[in-house]
């Protein structure tokens, strides 16, 4: 009955296309085609090297690093963020009240830029002055008051970010603080799409909270879960501000992460056919354990 | 039927919801909590919550010392790059979701997976490229490069293709018959209807396009073309230690989108709805 | 109607004897680049004005970057264009862009008569050099040194027989009189005023590993030097003063400058450049000196900054920017009074530039100044030497561990060059 609205459709289109085209197809294919050379930024030749720059890449003792780092700072996050945005999420779907007021507390973080997230934590992470250690170091008076003193002084003063081995655990702290209320969204929408019949007619049947929320609303929800986790997994890999503004990759490489050091050898060191290997190589590495994830955690119907 | 055990546990779990979303804002609130002391209460062995006495000194540094971080520009340069991604987005994502859900042509579903399956892209792979292609536009270091890459986000023409898709055909039928063209339908049928769908998206558009890092810090070079966050990052390398000032350039570039947030939150939590639920 | 005509006439009678040899050629607009954005830039500002105003056929447009960008600037400038005429380059950079073409050459603008090559101290005159080609030409030097608090000095006693603070010279006389300077009144470990204390450590340590015979790299510039083993004893004494003889604090998270500014540090190592963050100290009573001698041999860091052009401008600024950068360096007893070391013998030895008195005591350093290895992988490979310091001063890694780490880093981006 409708005829078919090629022409006006192309015209609908035509803003769009256009920018994907050049600003999202485009660089995906000339960014493969740039990984191809070697090409520093001022070189009046850029000689092709085929993948010459990727070899060099997987040799490069720096990218196993920023490799390991970042694989360290996703398996720190996404599985803590997410279990802490699925339980946040069941907090707000019993509907007490002021859930909306919890809500937007919750969601507050997200709503602001990485630029302030860091700040704010540098302060908060401050080893004399901060609040992180000054609420440590309460809690490890009243540790030590109900007995002998387990935790030691130095808990009050931890030097988080000069540390190698808490700077990327205090990086992953503070970037599942700054995500957590996201993925609650989602997870709240998943519960209340579970139908309250079945809910109430396990309740019936004796099923206690715990084995409702496994039985029936987990199974139902796994698609979500999977989305969720999917998601994180791609945003988490690609994490760059927090480190690029707190700890520029130190102390001595600890927080090192793949985007950063793409940012450092193209912006820093203008290699930008080595920069675009490594992009490519990390787009791969993401890829493969997003088909790995929805392999291993799909609902087979 | 509430027993007793259920009313225990509904007591402490409201009582822990209600702790930690006081734990969860209690960073923002020592943001705001600093950035009103004087500098010498701020360096103390034991915080007080409460600035005694409440100073604006921060602030009033904050705007005042433009030689070194002119945030008044920043403020200016980033209200008008979001207002301008804002509007653009709309209108060329507005329109290719209507070809997408209302309009007949070869290819449309394709071209959908398409735009959709570059979702699964990370941003910053591409960054380079990108960055190479706007500079060969001519557009480094210029607001048309700040503005103009970010418009292609697959994320808006997934959201009102969902919506748009929920509009009765009849509808559009009806203002078929009285002779109205493409145009008139998409402008004064569908667009109407979706005023929700589009301030959702207006919404997130806005704050993701002033919360923006990274974009804005490679396609700038000079001070006075910087956003908020990205000046205040560069800034605070040089203030570090002066925690006064820099939360109080915290605050001034986390306050707008907050109250964004807070005018239009039930917005923004049923924009997530439409999108995360479909899987 | 009478006068327009007089005036008229005046006008084009004027015009005429003016125009009567040549047309005057309008003036010629050069754009200066450069990082000075403390009180330097200041200084720098008044030079170029007096150029300008001696000089109605240029016009020197300066603009200052942060050091932070500049580089990022001047790369872009000259990858894509809107490179400036005349920029300035600090000499560890110079060898990246002098060997991708991006600068223009000078031997020809140096070998004219009347420009007095030999007039130049060896070392910056050099640094201008890249394959044997002349690419710049030194403005200044900018060695470290040591300031010495002059008033703790004469409290603690450290005075010659007129009663003047007295800097060490030798590694025992720093020893003696850094210990004197540590004190720790309340007994808690955490001395209130400090006798020494690292400021910026790329250069402090340079300096300790030239003084033990190490650098960065090897003299053929080809490999890491720092596997070498006068590297590892350079840093052993660097962690000795930390924590055997505790006259410095853990460089991590101390402020050094700021302590010195503040009283709290007695001597500290840096720049000549840092000398306007001192005057500006009302309260402060310090001097400058030579590097007191650590090690083996007398060395010091230093940088120097170079004038250059790049390689695609036109005959007419080309000459008109070999005049601006004579005029700088003709004039770099101006530009000393920042907090700079000039390099030409003739103002060195002026009477002008002897009163400048921690200016005068660093020049001393001149003959034994050691830059940073030229190497077109500068960027890549400091901040692998940085690193390998910082872990090593601050006790992260042993220090053995750490250097050798860095060598090996080193090494393969020297290989892929």
């Amino acid at each position: 009955m409708k005829r078919n609205q090629g022409l006006s459709a192309a015209l609908f289109l035509l803003p769009y296309a256009t920018l994907f085209a050049v600003f999202v197809l485009a660089p995906a294919v000339y960014g493969f085609w740039v990984s191809l050379h070697k090409w520093h930024i001022l070189s009046p030749s850029a000689p092709f090297v085929g993948f010459g720059n990727y070899r060099q890449v997987l040799q490069d003792d720096l990218f196993r690093i920023a490799f390991l780092r970042t694989a360290y700072f996703v398996l720190m996050v996404v599985p803590i963020g997410n279990a802490l945005s699925l339980l946040l999420a069941v907090g707000l779907a019993q509907d007490y009240k002021g859930t909306t007021l919890y809500k937007v507390a919750f969601y507050l973080p997200v709503v602001t830029s990485v630029a302030v997230v860091a700040l704010l934590w540098r302060w908060l992470l401050s080893a004399e002055f901060g609040l992180i250690n000054y609420y440590i170091g309460k809690g490890a008076e009243m540790v030590n008051s109900l007995g002998p003193r387990v935790i030691s002084a130095h808990a009050a003063s931890l030097p988080w970010l000069n540390s190698p081995a808490l700077a990327m655990p205090a990086i992953a702290m503070l970037s599942i603080w700054w995500g957590a209320g996201g993925n609650m969204l989602i997870y709240l929408a998943g519960l209340k799409a579970v139908p309250r019949e079945l809910l109430e007619a396990a309740s019936i049947d004796g099923a206690t909270p715990w084995q409702r929320f496994w039985r029936v609303t987990w199974p139902l929800l796994r698609p979500t879960v999977l989305f969720c986790l999917v998601m994180s997994v791609i945003a988490s890999s690609q994490v760059f501000g927090q480190t690029f503004i707190l700890t520029g990759g130190g102390p001595y490489y600890s927080t090192l992460t793949v985007v950063l050091y793409m940012y450092q050898q193209g912006f820093g060191l203008y290699q930008l056919g080595y920069a675009c290997a490594v992009a490519y190589v990390l787009f791969v590495a993401v890829l493969a354990f997003t088909l790995l994830q929805f392999r291993l955690l799909a609902v087979r119907q | 039927m509430r027993t007793g055990l259920e009313r225990l546990r509904n007591a402490l779990g409201q009582i822990a919801l209600a702790a930690g979303a006081l734990a969860m804002a209690s960073p923002l609130l020592w943001m705001l909590s600093t950035s009103l002391k004087p500098k010498t209460e701020i360096l103390k062995a034991t915080p007080r919550w409460i600035p005694n006495p409440p100073t604006l000194s921060n602030y009033v540094e904050l705007f005042t010392r433009t030689e070194e971080f002119p945030v008044l520009r920043w403020l200016a340069n980033s209200i008008f790059v979001s207002l301008s991604v804002t509007i653009l987005v709309l209108f060329v994502t507005s329109t290719a979701a209507f070809a997408f859900s209302r309009l007949r042509f070869k290819g449309r579903e394709t071209l959908f997976m398409i735009a959709v399956a570059t979702l699964i892209i990370p941003g910053q792979v591409v960054l380079i490229p990108v960055f190479l292609i706007v500079e060969k536009l001519g557009w480094f270091n210029s607001y048309a490069g700040l503005i103009i890459p970010g418009l292609a986000g697959a994320f808006g023409v997934f959201l009102l293709r969902q919506f748009f898709m929920t509009i009765p055909e009849e509808l559009e039928e009806a203002a078929v018959v009285d002779g109205a063209s493409v145009w008139t339908i998409y402008w004064r049928v569908i667009l109407p209807l979706a005023r929700p769908a589009l301030a959702t998206l207006a919404i997130f558009t806005f704050m993701g396009a002033w919360n923006d890092f990274v974009w804005p810090l490679i396609i700038t070079n000079d001070v006075t073309m910087r956003t908020l966050p990205v000046g205040l990052a560069i800034f605070q390398g040089r203030y570090t230690l002066d925690y006064g000032l820099t939360m109080a350039a915290a605050a001034v570039c986390s306050a707008p989108v907050i109250v964004a947030f807070l005018i239009f939150q039930r917005s923004i939590t049923e924009g997530i709805v439409m999108t995360g639920l479909k899987g | 109607m009478r006068l327009t005509a007089l005036f008229a006439l005046a006008l084009t009678l004027g015009g005429c004897a003016g125009d009567a040899r040549r047309a005057a050629p309008e003036a010629v607009t050069l754009n200066f680049w450069n990082g000075f954005t403390g009180p330097d830039g200041a200084t720098m500002e008044k030079i170029v004005r007096a150029f300008n105003k001696s000089h109605p056929d240029i016009r020197v447009k300066m603009q200052i970057i942060p050091w932070g960008t500049y580089y990022d600037k001047v790369t872009l400038g000259l990858a894509f264009g809107g490179a400036p005429d005349v920029l300035i380059l600090h000499s560890n950079r110079f060898p990246e862009f002098a060997n991708y073409s991006s600068l223009g050459r000078l031997d020809d603008l140096v070998k004219r008569p009347g420009f007095d090559e030999s007039d130049f101290a060896e070392g910056p005159w050099a640094a201008g050099v890249w394959k044997g080609t002349r690419y710049a030409i030194p403005l200044d030097c900018h060695p470290i040194g040591l300031y010495y608090n002059t008033r703790l000095f004469r409290q603690a006693g450290i005075v010659d027989a007129a009663g003047n603070a007295k800097p060490p010279e030798t590694l025992d006389e720093f020893l003696s009189a850094a210990r004197k300077l540590t004190v720790d009144a309340n007994g808690d470990g955490k001395p209130e005023q400090w006798g020494f204390a690292y400021t910026w450590l790329r250069t402090n340590a340079f300096t300790f590993l030239h003084q033990f015979g190490a650098d960065i790299l090897t003299p053929d510039f080809r490999r890491s030097g720092l596997d070498a083993p006068d590297a590892a004893r350079a840093l052993g004494l660097m962690q000795d003063l930390c924590y055997k003889e505790k006259v410095c604090p853990k460089p991590e998270g101390a402020d050094a400058w700021m302590g010195f500014q503040t009283g709290k540090v007695a001597m500290a190592l840096e720049g000549v450049y840092m000398l306007t963050s001192l005057e500006e100290q009302e309260d402060l009573e310090f001097a400058g000196a030579p590097c007191p001698l650590f090690g083996r041999r007398r060395a010091v860091w230093a940088s120097t900054h170079l004038l250059a052009m790049p390689a695609a401008v036109d005959a007419r600024k080309r000459e008109a920017a070999w005049t601006f950068m004579r005029y700088l360096s003709d004039h770099s007893l101006d530009w000393a009074r920042g907090g700079q070391v000039p390099v030409r013998q003739s103002i060195l030895n002026s009477p002008g530039f002897k009163k400048l008195q921690v200016q005068y005591e660093f020049s001393k350093e001149l003959p034994y100044i050691a830059y940073e290895p030229p190497t077109v992988s500068y960027n890549q490979v400091v901040p692998f030497y940085d690193a390998a310091i910082e872990a090593s001063l601050n006790r992260i890694k042993p220090t053995d561990e750490a250097l050798s780490e860095a060598a090996r880093r080193i090494n393969e981006v020297l290989e892929r060059e």
